[in-house]
């Protein structure tokens, strides 16, 4: 039942923005949306691993210490270490299904394990000068990552230096994505920072669990925008940001912190690799990690605060506190415009009336 | 770059008495590999014309090939990428094709790509990286590695062609060896003499930008051996050498022939004697010189070339012997010269006209700053007595770069004359204060040449008020003080250029807006006198004292309109500007007035603190991104100069405690002191709305970035420069709160298009024109508006662009067409642009010549001008003649011109729009690139045709032309930096797109009716 309510359409609710505009309403038509907020919820044990086999009713989630009611409920699949295995708890034999998107039936990996349900992944990879030397092995990484989401997820391949490069769009087409994989070229500069929000932009009107998985190879030295504002309109939008990054990364102490902390701050992780083929072991802590995500969904309670909402999700047992919960911290209203993808190229023109 | 065409050109040596000469003037080249793979090492666009290709990879290797005199690492790549090829070709074998039909096979192949197998043979077969040099260059070059893979998991053959890719080349391949001075052995192609020999690259690119005839005639004298010397000259100041029937075409014309020969040295009529001469001559400045000239319009030639003039100019122009080289530094020279040989100003006994008077530009001189060509021409300047005097101290001092000298001082002066009409020109007292204050307000001056009703007073109340502003000694002060004054200005500008103020009004309403920021002493003062500011222009624009913010976001969206879709539209532009306001989370301009207005009251015991306590929420409700790093961190990591203090003041202000602390009234008056800076960042918030960009993000993301604006200047090193154009800081340190502008709101558009342009998205990889041009392309699309253009004068500026198309076609068949419209072209195209054209017309291809749209609107004007008894030659010409008589007013060409062209403040020191006679320039390096940019000025005039032959009212540009050219901009595919070729492109790709988009919507929906 919840997940016929998770799995419905867009559920935009639209209020009037607060704020600014607060003295002039009658005249104020900007307004916002409001979604279903959705979160994707990490539960693991003190060794890392995760726990499946939770209820809806296991979870109790507050937003500005609000309770709020769950609308939506959907665990990624079964996992290896069951809630019920360890408290006694009698629990259902089988986790719920995975929910595919259409045309994406839910096959068995080629590597197998566990796969992410329905999950749509943004591979951002970084072409700049800062990647040269490892270029190609990134490639056969990511090339792997690719392959081993097969049937599952739809992915899309972007590549980024001073510009974002929309290689291949979201799709369910592994081939594709290989290809694009292998025809990106070397760039120049590297505004990672710019390019996220770009692409946090396209994920923003998907429903469901949805990922960026960043491939960064240095500190970034061309973004105007700062770390913050993207955490900010990752968390908004409901969407992870796994990073990984290599050596140069590494000898930048601020860039570590903030890829810690942005991936944190969304649900995700920072991996810092010094070779491709730790690169190719963090690939597989996210395939794993998309694969048992909870997803919970909520019409926020009336909450007057129109600022930054906190959002703390917790297991209500009391046996299950041992428990570590990773999810997003919380998140800001948005103006719709703030989350409109940029059109597309090609033939579509939204907004642009045909004349009579 | 056009030889192709031409096939194998015969020149006739008769004239030498040698006898009939042949010069080859192409040959095909072989290059290894696929065309595809090479562009994409090469840096080259996938879209260059097949002729254009070689003379592209000659200019990417003398560029980008060698740094310090050593290969760079595009330089080894590429050598590496060519012999993999040719490692390729072999293994293809004289069937050339690379065939593998299991793993076996396929070792080989894979050993050169770099690749091996994992996984063993079959479905489960994986190709990984085995030698990542290799690897690198497999993949960079585009090789369809995933198609290998794909054929080996299936058990399927995989087959792909691989030869040599046939290109024009320029001359023998011979010709290119003998010339090289590489230590390689046994160099046997072109690709490998031009990349072992960054010299022969640049001779090899110079001499294709020439014209056959000319070429042809520097091969025969001086020859290849003997330009190599002189190949940078050629390079930089070359593009505008022409040979017609063995004579120079020089300035001026055949009457100025005899003058050129005293300053060359050799006559125009010995072609090749005298072209070596220009380019050798004085290190390469007497062929800038020639070239700046060339550049200069028949008109501004016809006065500059007048003989003795032009000799004094060039003994004013030309070096000393200390003098560096007009060809050091990766990018050409004296810039100026050009502009003011191109927008000179004439008195009309042909005399320069000289702003001020000839006792002002001594002045100017003695007090310029000092540098060997400024104290030099300070002396000469005392015994100055007649015009052409002056003119030549300003043509003197323009071989030195300088951003803001007396030669930047007189362009900017005739400018705002110009624009007066030399009616009432600037007195000398206005001129010399001007001069004066230059350094610092360079870059507002040009609003005076947009808005030329502002009188010498307003001028100087101006520079005495922004004075008084920059002298405040408080550091926070004065920024709240230099944000509010310019915010208010750059309100009164937008309303100008609505029309939303009277033209008669606008002297006056500049006074008086001026005014009140000239006895700013304190916080308190300053909001006080900023809302006092706001209000003399709201009785200006609205005709009442106070606007709320909701009326003035509703004048500046657009003026009143009549039409239901104008009226939409003009909300629309409202919303848009409303939006960015919310995004920047920006306190009402009603908020700050009435708390401002209540804590009078409080002081004054007409009102309680619980009253204002609402409006006390109001202003704490901004709040600062939330902090991924903490303030240690940034202190540590973020780069040292500006931070966004400012803006984390304001998160701190919390009045509901003072509200709640029963203050006095000095406490009182100090809150409201408070607001100024809330106030200062509503009305900067304000400008950067109006102005936002296609496709921006900073302005809807990064919610301190108006705060953050630097009026002080204390991020820069130069205190001057506060009152500069904006220049963009914190890019890429994540630690520092994203980029912020640090400089004054002058040219706003433009400094806002830079902050914005990394986030379009382009559609191709290796998009080589992007920051050098697209802010000028982005401001085309932000600053102007449509609201005065009627549907007959968009469909006017269609018809002209039509009837332009026509005309060049019709000049293919006759030649007194031909003639006529080439001397109206040769003021608009460069020397390559009309080799294009001359190419179509003499080819046997029925296509026409495709000329830019601007070029188009302008060829139709003029000639319409030049010849009023012409018969009407097209169809379209017939219904813009017809349109011209129904509505003269609409169809005037200097009305459309200016409705539909760009600012040119480089250029023309104008803010103001217009389409000059000029030739695109050439690209400088620093403030002057924006010359280059400043010349592409076609978008508007297509996409207005682009919406008249759709369907669509005037009004909906507003809508379509940021949208566009965002598109457009995304589909910018060049391979240089002056690769105009691709931008007609771009532009056209992005239109047709559009039309074919609308055309198919309009016949869905026609088909749609007709069933209901």
């Amino acid at each position: 039942m919840f997940r016929n309510l998770f799995t419905g359409t867009s559920l935009g609710l639209l209020v009037l923005l607060h704020g600014g505009l607060r003295a002039q309403e009658d005249s104020s038509r900007i307004r916002v949306n409001v979604v279903l907020v959705q979160l994707s919820v990490a539960v693991t044990d003190g060794k890392g691993n995760y726990i499946g086999g939770l209820k809806p009713s296991d979870f109790v989630v507050t937003e500005d210490k609000i309770p709020e009611k769950l609308a939506g409920f959907e665990e990624g699949v079964t996992t290896l270490t069951r809630a019920a295995d360890d408290t006694g708890v009698p629990m259902s034999a089988t986790a719920p299904p995975p929910i595919s998107a259409p045309g994406d039936p839910a096959l068995p990996s080629a590597t197998g394990g566990p796969q992410p349900a329905g999950a749509s992944v943004f591979i951002l990879f970084d072409s700049s000068n800062y990647m040269y030397r490892g270029f190609v092995f990134a490639q056969d990484a990511i090339a792997d990552f690719i392959r081993s989401l097969e049937g599952v997820s739809k992915v899309a391949f972007y590549s980024y230096s001073r510009n974002l490069s929309k290689i291949t769009p979201l799709t369910a087409d592994r081939s594709a994505v290989i290809r694009g994989v292998r025809s990106t070229v070397a760039g120049d500069d590297e505004a990672l920072y710019n390019s996220l929000l770009l692409t946090l932009k396209d994920a923003a009107p998907l429903h469901g669990r949805k990922a960026i998985v960043v491939f960064s190879n240095g500190p970034d030295n061309a973004s105007m925008v700062p770390p913050e504002d993207v955490a900010e309109l990752a968390q908004s939008t409901g969407t992870i940001i796994y990073m990984i990054s290599t050596r140069e990364a590494l000898n930048d102490e601020a860039s570590t912190t903030v890829f810690e902390r942005i991936s944190k701050a969304t649900g995700g992780k920072a991996y810092f690799s010094k070779s491709w083929k730790d690169e190719k072991m963090a690939f597989e802590s996210i395939r794993e990690d998309l694969a048992h995500l909870y997803s919970l969904s909520y019409y926020p309670a009336p909450n007057p605060n129109q600022g930054w909402r906190t959002i703390t999700v917790k297991l209500a047992d009391k046996s299950m506190q041992k428990y570590k919960i990773r999810t997003r911290e919380g998140y800001r209203l948005q103006q719709t415009s703030q989350v409109a993808p940029i059109a597309p190229p090609g033939r579509e023109w939204p907004g642009v009336p045909t004349p009579q | 770059m056009r030889f192709h065409r031409r096939g194998l050109y015969l020149f006739a040596a008769s004239l030498l008495g040698l006898g009939s000469v042949t010069f080859a003037q192409n040959s095909t080249v072989l290059i290894p590999g696929p065309l595809r793979s090479f562009l994409r090492m090469a840096g080259v666009s996938q879209k260059a014309a097949p002729e254009d290709i070689l003379p592209l990879f000659a200019r990417s290797v003398f560029i980008r090939g060698y740094s310090g005199g050593r290969p760079s690492e595009y330089l080894m790549l590429l050598d590496r990428y060519v012999a993999q090829a040719r490692e390729l070709q072999a293994l293809a074998g004289p069937a050339g094709a690379l065939k593998v039909t299991n793993c076996t096979d396929a070792v080989p192949l894979l050993q050169i790509l770099g690749y091996r197998i994992r996984n063993g043979c079959g479905k489960t077969t994986l190709l990984t990286t085995a030698d990542p040099d290799r690897a690198f260059l497999t993949i960079d070059s585009g090789f369809p590695l995933p198609q290998l893979e794909e054929a080996l998991q299936n058990g399927q053959t995989f087959t792909m062609p691989y030869t040599y890719s046939q290109v024009p080349g320029l001359l023998h391949e011979g010709d290119w060896f003998s010339i090289s001075t590489s230590r390689r052995r046994g160099i046997s192609s072109l690709i490998d003499a031009i990349v072992d020999d960054p010299s022969v690259a640049r001779l090899y690119w110079a001499m294709s930008k020439l014209d056959p005839e000319t070429r042809n005639v520097l091969l025969r004298q001086p020859g290849l051996r003997r330009l190599a010397p002189v190949a940078a000259v050629l390079d930089f100041y070359g593009g505008e050498l022409t040979v017609r029937d063995n004579r120079v075409i020089v300035p001026g014309g055949p009457t100025s022939d005899n003058a050129w020969k005293d300053i060359v040295g050799a006559s125009p009529q010995s072609p090749g004697d005298f072209i070596l001469h220009l380019l050798a001559k004085d290190r390469g400045w007497t062929a800038a010189y020639f070239d700046a000239m060339s550049r200069a319009s028949r008109e501004e030639q016809a006065h500059l070339t007048e003989p003795t003039r032009m000799k004094q100019l060039y003994e004013a122009f030309r070096p000393s012997d200390q003098d560096p080289p007009a060809t050091r530094g990766v990018f050409r020279r004296a810039p100026d010269i050009l502009v003011l040989f191109s927008r000179a100003n004439w008195a009309p006994d042909g005399t320069p006209h000289i702003p001020g008077d000839i006792d002002t530009w001594k002045h100017i001189l003695a007090d310029a700053p000092r540098n060997h060509a400024t104290s030099e021409w300070a002396k000469r300047a005392k015994g100055w007595n007649r015009p052409e005097q002056v003119l030549q101290g300003m043509v003197g001092i323009s071989r030195t770069d300088m951003e803001s000298g007396p030669l930047q001082i007189f362009l900017q002066a005739n400018a705002i004359d110009r624009a007066r009409g030399n009616a009432k020109p600037l007195d000398p007292q206005t001129v010399r204060l001007m001069a004066s204050h230059f350094s610092q307000y360079a870059n507002w001056f040009p609003l005076f040449a947009e808005f030329p009703e502002l009188d010498n007073d307003s001028i100087q109340q101006f520079i005495n008020t922004a004075q008084a502003v920059g002298g405040i000694s408080n550091e926070t002060l004065r920024g709240n003080a230099l944000g509010s004054f310019q915010a208010i200005v750059g309100i009164w500008q937008v309303l100008a250029r609505q029309d939303e103020i009277q033209p008669a009004m606008l002297n006056a309403s500049w006074q008086h807006i001026l005014e009140p920021f000239n006895k700013v002493q304190n916080d308190t003062e300053l909001f006080d006198h900023a809302r006092e500011s706001l209000g003399q222009l709201a009785m200006a624009a609205a005709g009442k004292p106070n606007c709320t913010q909701d009326e003035w976001i509703s004048l500046l969206g657009g003026p009143n309109q009549s039409s239901r879709e104008a009226r939409a539209m003009q909300q629309e532009m409202a919303g848009r500007i409303r939006s960015v306001m919310i995004d920047q989370r920006l306190v009402s301009l009603d908020t700050l007035f009435a708390f401002s207005d209540g804590l009078s009251a409080l002081s004054q015991g007409t009102t309680t603190a619980d009253k204002l306590l609402p409006m006390a929420e109001e202003l704490r409700e901004f709040e600062m991104p939330r902090a991924i790093l903490t303030t240690m961190e940034r202190i540590e990591w973020a780069p040292r100069g500006y931070s966004i203090r400012h803006a984390q003041l304001q998160a701190r202000v919390d009045m509901t405690k003072l509200l709640k602390s029963q203050p006095n009234k000095q406490q009182l008056e100090n809150a409201r002191g408070t607001l100024a800076a809330f106030l200062r960042d509503t009305l900067v918030g304000l400008n950067y709305a109006y102005y936002e960009p296609p496709g921006a993000q900073m302005l809807h993301h990064n919610p301190v970035f108006v705060r953050a604006h630097d009026f002080t200047g204390a991020t820069v090193s130069s205190p001057e420069r506060a009152w500069m154009i904006a220049e963009l800081f914190g890019t890429g340190s994540p630690a520092s709160g994203g980029a912020y502008l640090a400089g004054s709101l002058a040219d706003l558009p433009f400094a806002l298009a830079k902050s914005e342009q990394d986030f379009i998205v382009p559609e191709n990889v290796q998009a080589l024109i992007w920051r050098e041009l697209v802010p000028e392309l982005l401001v085309s699309a932000s600053m102007p508006r449509w609201w005065e253009i009627t549907a007959p004068e968009m469909h006017a500026a269609a018809l002209y662009q039509r009837a332009g198309e026509d005309l060049i076609d019709l000049a293919r068949k006759s030649p007194e067409v031909r003639s006529r419209v080439r001397g109206i072209l040769e003021d608009r195209l460069t020397v390559g642009q009309m080799i294009t054209v001359d190419d179509a017309w003499n080819s046997k291809a029925p296509t026409p010549p495709k000329i830019a749209p601007a070029d188009a609107f302008y060829l139709t004007s003029l000639y319409r001008t030049r010849f009023p008894q012409e018969q009407a030659w097209s169809p379209a010409e017939q219904e813009l003649e017809a349109l011209s008589k129904e509505h003269p007013e609409e169809s005037r060409s200097d009305r459309i011109a200016r409705d539909f062209g760009v600012p040119h403040p480089v250029m023309d020191s104008s803010y103001g729009r217009n389409l000059l006679a000029i030739k695109p320039f050439p690209f400088f390096g620093g403030f002057s690139s924006r010359l280059f940019g400043e010349s592409w000025d076609s978008n508007n005039f297509y996409w207005a045709r682009l919406a008249d032959e759709l369907g669509y009212q005037p009004v909906m540009l507003h809508r379509l032309v940021p949208e566009l050219t965002r598109r457009m901009t995304a589909k910018i595919f060049a391979s240089h930096i002056e690769d105009w070729a691709a931008l007609d492109r771009a532009m056209r790709e992005t239109g047709e797109d559009f039309r074919h988009t609308i055309t198919a919507q309009k016949a869905a929906q026609a088909v749609a009716s007709s069933v209901q």
